[in-house]
């Protein structure tokens, strides 16, 4: 179990490889019910008339696996992830290969939380999504 | 600076019905992101947990949707907007069973100059209540406008 006394500035989460696919992708955009709205999550056709390269993730499927890093780093535990925030910066695509990182920034005694950066990657080392997190430890 | 009416900040404009959250559909959404987390997957590995039960992953908040009310609601400046983020506040778990519903409002409005020119960011934050009217989340959706 993770313990706020054991956590250092400096700490890493990942890097973790990750190839999310276009049914995953569907999965998502469907039970969020952005299925039928919106076909550039479901539909390679659709996304390609709109100019992407073919089916993209939802903003807030990022957001979900930058959470699942930092839930993923806190394991089975009472600590809590409290607060997410993210910038969708580049469309990201499913069937390519996906760079998970984090890296922890701050540690405030006073509240028991530790602040955390997070980024997703292409292949290439270009940031598609960046953001920060927060988690709380028990008191 | 940007012109509008301070009136809209802080008006709620959208209280959608409440959606009743269903463990079917918390299992689906585990699966799309390759969620293996017991806490979020496994009913007996969670009942020893710090829960009691199984909870939803806390991004699953962004999965309720505003109703009609949202788009027709967020204020424009210049061309169409586009989604440039997110804020979350996971305030406390969601679980099979709640019942959710969202209220919305105009947070704030500010303007930001980059390498790319003049931007305008609409803040609208939805707080998320289950049926107990306890908050679960504040999600803020930032939006960004050129004008």
């Amino acid at each position: 179990m993770k313990k706020f006394e054991e956590l250092t500035i400096g700490d890493t989460l990942g890097p973790l490889d990750l190839i999310v696919t276009k049914e995953q992708c569907r999965t998502y955009a469907k039970v969020s019910g952005f299925g039928d709205v919106a076909g550039r999550f479901t539909d390679d056709e659709a996304a390609k008339k709109e100019g992407l390269p073919g089916i993209i993730l939802p903003g807030n499927m990022s957001l979900g696996l930058l959470s699942k890093l930092v839930t993923d780093w806190i394991g089975v535990s009472d600590a809590r992830l409290v607060r997410m925030g993210t910038t969708y910066r580049v469309p990201v695509q499913p069937d390519h290969k996906l760079v998970l990182n984090g890296f922890l920034t701050n540690t405030n005694p006073t509240d028991r939380t530790a602040e955390i950066d997070v980024w997703m990657e292409n292949e290439e080392g270009e940031r598609l999504v960046t953001g920060t997190a927060t988690v709380e430890f028990p008191k | 600076m940007v012109d509008y009416d301070p009136a809209i900040i802080n008006k709620v404009f959208e209280n959608t019905d409440p959606v009743e959250v269903k463990a079917e559909k918390i299992a689906r959404f585990c699966a799309s992101l390759g969620e293996t987390n017991p806490l979020f997957t496994d009913p007996d590995a969670a009942k020893k947990g710090p829960y009691g039960g199984i909870v939803a992953p806390p991004s699953f908040a962004v999965t309720f949707r505003n109703g009609r009310h949202f788009f027709e609601h967020i204020p424009r400046f210049g061309r169409r907007g586009f989604d440039a983020g997110k804020d979350v506040e996971f305030v406390a778990p969601i679980r099979a069973g709640d019942k959710i519903s969202l209220h919305s409002h105009v947070k704030e409005i500010y303007e930001k100059t980059g390498r790319t020119g003049t931007m305008v960011f609409v803040v609208i934050r939805s707080t998320l209540k289950n049926q107990k009217d306890e908050v679960v989340a504040h999600i803020d959706h930032r939006f960004m406008n050129r004008p």
